[in-house]
């Protein structure tokens, strides 16, 4: 049937080295769609409770959606795991063409188990699935390592995955690397396929991706395009990225300044988007389809680090390895941030664990190493940490290599108190003092400190109305219904899998005009919204069996203490009182109980008491009828 | 993605009839199309004449009935620039044959970063 979905998952066993081919079941599709919805069924049903998330037991895999490889503008693919960081779901998003190639090669999904003896990579040609030794390419850089692969195979126009340097030596914040700047960043699946002791993935395929109603869907298509050549948002990421929320996110207070000590940076003017364009871009680069092509690349041409090229620095990496570091110089940030992409770590997290660990040498808690004075405003001391974490070289890369929870709790003292982070997560770059809607969206984003998950600064002070009115920025009232209903409409969104800035200006009708157009199937606007409901409420419950603490739901000493002293929010605090408040609020409107459980009746509402698992044996394609059908 | 579905009823660039080439972590890209050439290189070399030039069009195009899938991919192997290709799966020739006259490529561009140019050379005659 032509309804947008390729109808298998490949799972490979890296132990065994063997593959095969499951069939995605039209209940997984009806109920689950794609993306985050397939990841966290099959999380649930396939991982062992209780599964180290190093240990080869844990699968790591990589999602498409319906709409993905196809003409739908800004689609992306989605990697799921268990996070070593945090014990808990993970689900990260990256561009690129990594998941078009996957749909491309015949697959809705990879699901990858076990642990290979040597070090491996995977070589994918449609149903031809290679395992090739990757010990000449073990030890190198994320981007080398893609150039080594593509070598390997002389398949210049193979699209590949890597890790990096830190992956392979289990940093608990690598990223998975796919061309060339997109990365899947947060919470350490870089360091799960490190694990697994993958080093790349290269794929390629020749199938056709057919959608139910291509008449209906090029109409679909034209109108989503429309929505986002309408949207200011898109625009200004067409014009210069994330950057352009640089000198926003400063002017109004937001932007963390010395480990979130202040929300506002005083040399911001050398580090926005002007700034960047100046010293840095040269041209554009897009994900596979997109109209938006937020992706500014370029080069650092002069200074200490020229010459080389990168990408546009995004507005999270300016924030954690830029402001909350005080570093103001841009080359310098994009250096940083190529060692981050380069030796395979999140620049988001990677820059919060400098930062904590800035402020730990400061409070004498820690030793600066020989070579580089640990302090505010120093790119050597930076650099030297980002090699000594993702190499492993010594005591500090190795206490820090664990993000900030554990370094804290080994250091002890008042560490934990400074230790940005929600469930192990570390805090990205937008402070919550002022605004008490993102303090409650990264207490209980799913994930740990997210703040993709939901974003209430739109609404308290990008413009955004709530059901038509305007909404109080530092007020705490109806903060918590605010955010369940983007949590709700964002993961229902990402079942699709929707990139952030395509749903600027792509309308909840045109998401399911063209999901309706690509599937046959006809489905109401509030699909997403509750799709995304038992979503959400599935991986709380696979949360919890994971042994979440639900006392987590909460945040950082740092962040709920003192006002701030400086900048446009000047006396602006986050009160744990308040904190608490909304949290209350927030599981009453959920329909969990009082500890952050959700209450029976109510899954039952969402369908998800009822036992229908994913099974791999159910839902083996025998090799024999292992043919595409159209 | 236009192309594919055009020529063959789905999405997958890899069958479609142009490339887009990058480089330097993609800092480049360059659009590869045919060039509908007036030196044709792949007509002449098609050992069953099943190339030819439509000339509504303009546009260099295969005939799907007289190819015979030459196993050496004759057009393939001598077109300068790699545009012609022959599909795995129907074991014929396509290429770019300017959509018949109006490139889905260019319509469905969001970006406008395609457009249909006719060059009019000395002799007249239109290319891309
Ligand atoms: S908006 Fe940017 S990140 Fe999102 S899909 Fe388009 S190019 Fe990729
Ligand atoms: S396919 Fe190649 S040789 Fe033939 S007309 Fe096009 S560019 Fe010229
Ligand atoms: S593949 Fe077909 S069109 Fe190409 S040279 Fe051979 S016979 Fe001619």
């Amino acid at each position: 049937m032509n309804d947008g979905y390729m109808g298998k998952f490949l799972c490979v066993d890296l132990e065994a080295k063997t593959s095969l081919k499951l069939k995605v079941p039209d209940w997984l599709k009806q109920d689950y769609v794609g993306g985050k919805g397939f990841g966290a069924k099959l999380l649930s049903d396939l991982a062992p409770p209780g599964v180290d998330p190093l240990g080869p037991d844990n699968l790591l895999m990589f999602l498409t959606g319906p709409l993905c490889s196809t003409p739908a503008p800004a689609m992306r693919t989605c990697v799921v795991c268990k996070s070593p960081a945090t014990h808990t779901f993970l689900d990260s998003y990256v561009g690129g063409r990594f998941g078009a190639e996957i749909k491309f090669a015949g697959y809705d999904g990879i699901i990858i188990r076990g642990t290979a003896s040597d070090p491996v990579y995977l070589w994918i040609e449609d149903d031809r699935i290679e395992f090739r030794s990757a010990a000449k390419i073990w030890g190198s850089d994320a981007l080398k390592a893609n150039e080594l692969i593509k070598q390997d195979l002389g398949h210049q126009e193979a699209t590949v995955a890597t890790i990096g340097q830190a992956g392979e030596n289990g940093v608990l914040f690598s990223l998975i690397c796919c061309e060339y700047n997109r990365q899947a960043g947060r919470g350490g699946a870089g360091a799960v396929m490190g694990s697994k002791k993958l080093k790349g993935i290269a794929i390629k395929g020749s199938q056709l991706v057919k959608v139910n109603r291509p008449d209906l869907f090029q109409q679909a298509v034209k109108k989503a395009n429309r929505d986002i050549e309408s949207a200011g948002d898109c625009s200004a990421l067409t014009e210069s990225g994330t950057s352009y929320a640089v000198p926003w996110s400063s002017s109004i207070g937001l932007l963390p300044y010395k480990n979130h000590s202040e929300q506002h940076d005083p040399k911001v003017n050398k580090i926005d988007d002007a700034a960047q364009d100046k010293h840095l871009f040269l041209g554009k680069s897009a994900c596979f389809g997109c109209p938006i092509r937020c992706s500014q690349m370029g080069a650092v041409r002069t200074g200490k680090f020229a010459s080389f090229v990168t990408d546009i620095i995004e507005y999270e990496t300016v924030a954690m390895l830029g402001s909350n570091l005080a570093i103001s110089n841009i080359r310098d940030i994009a250096y940083l941030n190529k060692l981050c992409d380069t030796l395979g770590m999140d620049s988001i997290s990677a820059g919060a664990v400098i930062a904590f660990a800035f402020e730990a040498a400061e409070k004498e808690l820690i030793q600066s190493p020989e070579k580089a004075n640990l302090e505010f405003g120093s790119t050597k001391a930076a650099e030297h940490l980002l090699k000594s974490i993702a190499l492993q070289e010594d005591e500090l890369g190795k206490l820090l290599g664990q993000g900030v929870k554990k370094a804290a709790e080994q250091i002890g003292h008042d560490a934990p108190d400074f230790a940005l982070h929600v469930k192990g997560l570390e805090i990205p770059g937008w402070g919550v003092k002022g605004s008490p809607g993102m303090g409650l969206a990264y207490a209980t984003a799913d994930r740990g400190a997210c703040h993709q998950r939901g974003f209430p600064i739109g609404y308290e002070y990008g413009g955004a109305l709530y059901k038509g009115e305007v909404v109080e920025p530092h007020s705490i009232e109806k903060k918590a219904e605010i955010l369940i209903g983007d949590q709700n409409y964002l993961a229902g969104l990402d079942t699709l899998i929707k990139c952030d800035f395509g749903a600027f200006g792509v309308t909840a009708q045109s998401y399911i005009e063209l999901l309706n157009a690509v599937t046959g199937l006809e489905r109401p606007q509030s699909f997403i919204d509750e799709l995304g409901e038992r979503i959400w409420n599935l991986v709380r419950l696979f949360n919890l069996r994971e042994g979440l603490d639900t006392g987590s739901d909460t945040l950082p000493a740092k962040l709920t203490g003192k006002a701030l002293e400086n900048g446009p929010l000047k006396g602006q605090r986050m009160k744990s009182e308040d904190l608490d408040l909304m949290l209350k609020e927030y599981y009453m409107i959920r329909n969990w109980d009082r500890e952050g459980r959700p209450i029976t009746k109510h899954l039952k509402q969402l369908g998800l008491n009822k036992e229908r698992r994913f099974s791999i044996e159910k839902q083996l394609i025998a090799p024999e009828n292992d043919e595409v059908k159209d | 993605m236009a192309c594919s579905a055009w020529l063959f009823g789905g999405y997958n660039p890899h069958r479609s009839a142009l490339n887009i080439d990058h480089a330097n972590e993609n800092l480049y890209h360059f659009p590869v199309v045919c060039n509908q050439c007036e030196n044709t290189y792949c007509a002449k070399v098609c050992p069953a004449d099943a190339i030819y030039r439509d000339q509504e069009t303009g546009a260099i195009v295969v005939d799907q009935e007289k190819c015979v899938g030459c196993k050496k991919e004759f057009c393939h192997e001598y077109c300068p620039i790699k545009v012609i290709h022959v599909d795995p799966f129907t074991r014929k020739a396509y290429k770019c044959d300017l959509c018949g006259g109006s490139p889905r490529c260019v319509e469905s561009c969001p970006t406008g970063a395609l457009e249909l140019v006719v060059r009019v050379n000395t002799d007249q005659e239109e290319d891309r």
